[in-house]
């Protein structure tokens, strides 16, 4: 089977570029993939399949999308939120009149006026503040054939969208282990947060949440890895909660390698979010293959990571005390850490080895090649049967047929 | 209670599943369960016959039969699984292997097409949502929950199942090597064959008939084995166990086979089974030099082996009465209380 395949790829900063990086070469053992160069808008001819990356970054996947819109085909859709995405394309392309189409089409009039004021100023952009409330999947929904996505939750929310295309969802792929030494930041217990440092990964929460725990547990230690967000002020976070001096190590962006070493010197993760644009995160995958115990928010695709493997907050009034408590369990309970951290590393042995993710890819891909006809087929042969022995279409036992067909996904 | 045992069908063939199923009928039978076999013929050829010929299952109503219910069903084989049942119990044979491991080999179904492709994977896709329905899912050896985890991500328990009864016994260990199975390739009795060809002293025994039969018999007379290999074709219960109990070991040594009933019936007729190391299945029972012997799937190594047992006939009977210990664990008694737990 032949595929063309869209995404960025490094040395292009970006999420999915890793990800293309990691999964290509296996899926390159099994199928004939031939990956597009940036900026291309068309697909090579003769393939069987034609597939697409799609994140919420403009910079990364415009191009992409643009492809898609010309030629509709399986989409790998890693946001389910892509407003910002959207936004690039319209706004950033100085069409504001595809901007309010766009906004009408999936929100109708009040979607409109809504942006009208943001191309007049009035009020701040919606994939700034509210991206969430207006996600514009339909953007690039309408154009895809079939969807691979990485949680049940994005599923969910696509079907919700009236998405009726097939939708396949396959775990993101783990990174294998390097060979790094840990490199521990302290001799006590270390939580490790790795990601970008905003109000989005509940910094904000989890530091107070750990001012709790150090209160008891003076030797603990939380690790924070990764830039800072324009416009979050940490510095004085940290200095209003009296981690000045002790308590906190802060490193800024690091290279993968270091990421790794210092990964593996924490003794649990906490990775948080809220609100979710329906994203996985890589950094979780990493520590579920370094067999870490989790601490997440229980929104979105964090709520599908199993109990045994991940500690779930819930992002509501007693989120800090939950946390706080969450963080200290796994702070101070060794074993509780070694179960979890054993579950953990289960977890993406079976869940997220590259290999089985590639071939549930190429399940995938060959059912977008082949699927319909398939499905053909059956109905033919099913309905010829029906009809045979009096069956009409429109009775009440072909309804019945039809309704077990779906329940096996034969129809 | 009352149990519908669930098995398609291919009519004018008959296998280990048949055996299976019609045994596990008579024994909840005999522990007073209201007991009955559900069959329908499963043909799985020509194109995407192999899904609505499998998609009959779904149709069928076994939640009551004539007014009252029924209140367990157990499926064994695809596509049986695919029938609905509130209480529906998997003990699964094996599922459709053309789609799985047999693929891209000589023994695979599907090709290369797009529509083929998506054939195989609409194959899968059953499974999937059909096993996943299970209340219990079971299977036969760690081999078939292996595969099953591998294709499907879904957990079995392991259960295996005695094997067909025989009046089984021992009564010396001769000089020929049993072969119990159905001739097909898979089946890979050319080895044993082959293995013959190299050792002027080692006489074979071949039970079972099957679509390879014909080119068995001119690699045997290729070979000039005329003599030393004889094919007994299909043969009563009685004469099985009586060949059973005279034979030096029994051959089996099928291609990543699922479970395989042979080594049981090898084992209670205290014989040591000569297997190879690529044979799936009967390798979770079969130890080299502790119930058998367990070698590369190489003629001059199995000929070897049969050398071997054939000079040291008490370790052979030790091996076989070690065998047969194990072969005692397995019981109905213990399978049937698991599986309606």
């Amino acid at each position: 089977m032949k595929v063309a395949y869209f995404s960025p790829m490094p040395p292009e900063k970006s999420g999915v570029a890793d990800y293309s990086a990691l999964l290509l070469p296996a899926l390159e053992e099994r199928i004939d993939v031939s990956v597009v160069r940036h900026g291309r808008k068309r697909a090579p001819r003769g393939v069987d399949v034609t597939l697409y990356q799609v994140g919420n970054n403009p910079d990364a996947h415009a191009w992409i999308v643009d492809a898609l819109r010309r030629r509709p085909g399986v989409v790998v859709l890693h946001d389910f939120v892509l407003h910002h995405l959207v936004a690039g394309m319209t706004v950033g392309r100085r069409d504001g009149h595809a901007y309010l189409d766009a906004m009408e089409a999936e929100h109708g009039v009040v979607g409109r006026l809504l942006a009208h004021g943001v191309l007049d100023k009035r009020i701040p952009p919606l994939w700034e503040s509210r991206p969430e409330d207006f996600p514009l999947a339909g953007f690039v929904l309408g154009h895809a054939t079939g969807l691979i996505v990485h949680s049940d939750y994005v599923h969910d929310l696509a079907r919700a969208a009236g998405y009726e295309q097939p939708i396949w969802v396959v775990p993101h792929p783990a990174w294998p282990v390097p060979d790094v030494a840990p490199e521990r930041v302290s001799p006590g217990p270390a939580i490790g947060c790795f990601g970008v440092v905003n109000a989005s990964k509940r910094i904000p929460e989890l530091l107070r949440a750990f001012s709790g725990v150090r209160q008891r547990h003076a030797d603990a230690t939380l690790l924070l890895v990764g830039p800072t967000s324009p416009g979050f002020d940490l510095d004085r976070r940290l200095q209003r909660l009296g981690f000045a001096d002790e308590g906190i190590v802060r490193e800024g962006w690091v290279d993968e390698q270091r990421l790794w070493a210092l990964m593996a010197g924490v003794d649990a993760c906490v990775n948080l979010r809220h609100p979710t644009m329906g994203e996985t995160s890589g950094s979780v995958v990493r520590s579920l293959s370094l067999g870490k115990p989790l601490v997440v928010s229980d929104v979105g695709w964090f709520s599908e990571l199993p109990g045994d493997v991940a500690l779930k907050v819930p992002v509501d009034d007693l989120e800090v005390e939950t946390l706080e408590a969450g963080l200290e369990l796994l702070a101070t309970r060794a074993e509780v850490r070694a179960r979890m951290g054993a579950a953990a590393a289960d977890l993406a042995r079976r869940q997220h080895d590259v290999n089985r993710v590639a071939e549930r890819y190429v399940s995938a891909l060959e059912e977008a090649a082949g699927g319909d006809a398939v499905a053909d087929a059956v109905l033919m042969e099913v309905s010829e049967a029906a009809a045979d022995v009096g069956i009409s279409p429109d009775s009440a036992e072909a309804g019945e047929i039809a309704g077990r067909l779906a329940e096996v996904e034969l129809g | 209670m009352r149990i519908a045992v669930l098995r398609p069908q291919v009519p004018f063939s008959r296998g280990g599943a048949e055996i299976f199923t019609d045994r596990l009928v008579d024994e909840l039978r005999v522990r007073d369960y209201e007991t009955e076999l559900v069959t329908l013929p499963f043909k799985w050829y020509p194109g995407a016959r192999v899904l609505t010929q499998a998609f009959m299952w779904r149709l069928l109503d076994l939640d009551e039969a004539d007014g009252n219910p029924i209140d367990v069903v157990v499926a064994t084989k695809f596509p049986s699984y695919l029938v609905r049942h509130p209480n529906k119990r998997v003990w699964l044979v094996h599922q459709f292997r053309q789609a799985y491991e047999l693929d891209r080999t000589e023994l695979g179904q599907f090709g290369e097409s797009t529509e083929d492709r998506a054939l195989r994977r609409k194959v899968q896709d059953l499974d999937r949502v059909a096993l996943g329905e299970a209340r219990r899912l079971f299977a036969t050896s760690r081999n078939v929950a292996d595969r099953l985890e591998r294709s499907t991500g879904l957990t079995a328990e392991v259960l295996p199942h005695p094997p067909q009864g025989l009046p089984y016994r021992c009564t010396g260990y001769g000089n020929f090597v049993l072969s119990v199975n159905r001739l097909d390739r898979a089946k890979r009795i050319d080895l044993l064959l082959e293995a013959a060809a190299l050792d002027s002293s080692l006489e074979v025994v071949i039970v079972g008939d099957g679509p390879d039969r014909e080119r068995l018999e001119g690699l045997a007379r290729e070979r000039g084995l005329d003599g030393r290999a004889h094919f007994a074709g299909r043969v009563g219960e009685d004469e099985l166990a009586e060949l059973y109990g005279r034979c030096l070991a029994v051959f089996y040594a099928p291609v990543d086979e699922d479970f395989g009933m042979v080594p049981f019936e090898a084992f209670l007729s205290e014989k040591p089974v000569l297997t190879t190391t690529d044979a799936g299945g009967p390798l979770e029972v079969v130890a080299d030099h502790r119930t058998g012997l367990v070698v590369s799937p190489d003629a001059s190594e199995l000929a070897r082996a049969a050398g071997w047992l054939r000079d040291h006939r008490d370790e052979a009977a030790s091996l076989g009465r070690a065998g047969k210990a194990v072969a005692a664990e397995v019981t109905w008694d213990r399978a049937i209380s698991r599986l309606l737990a």
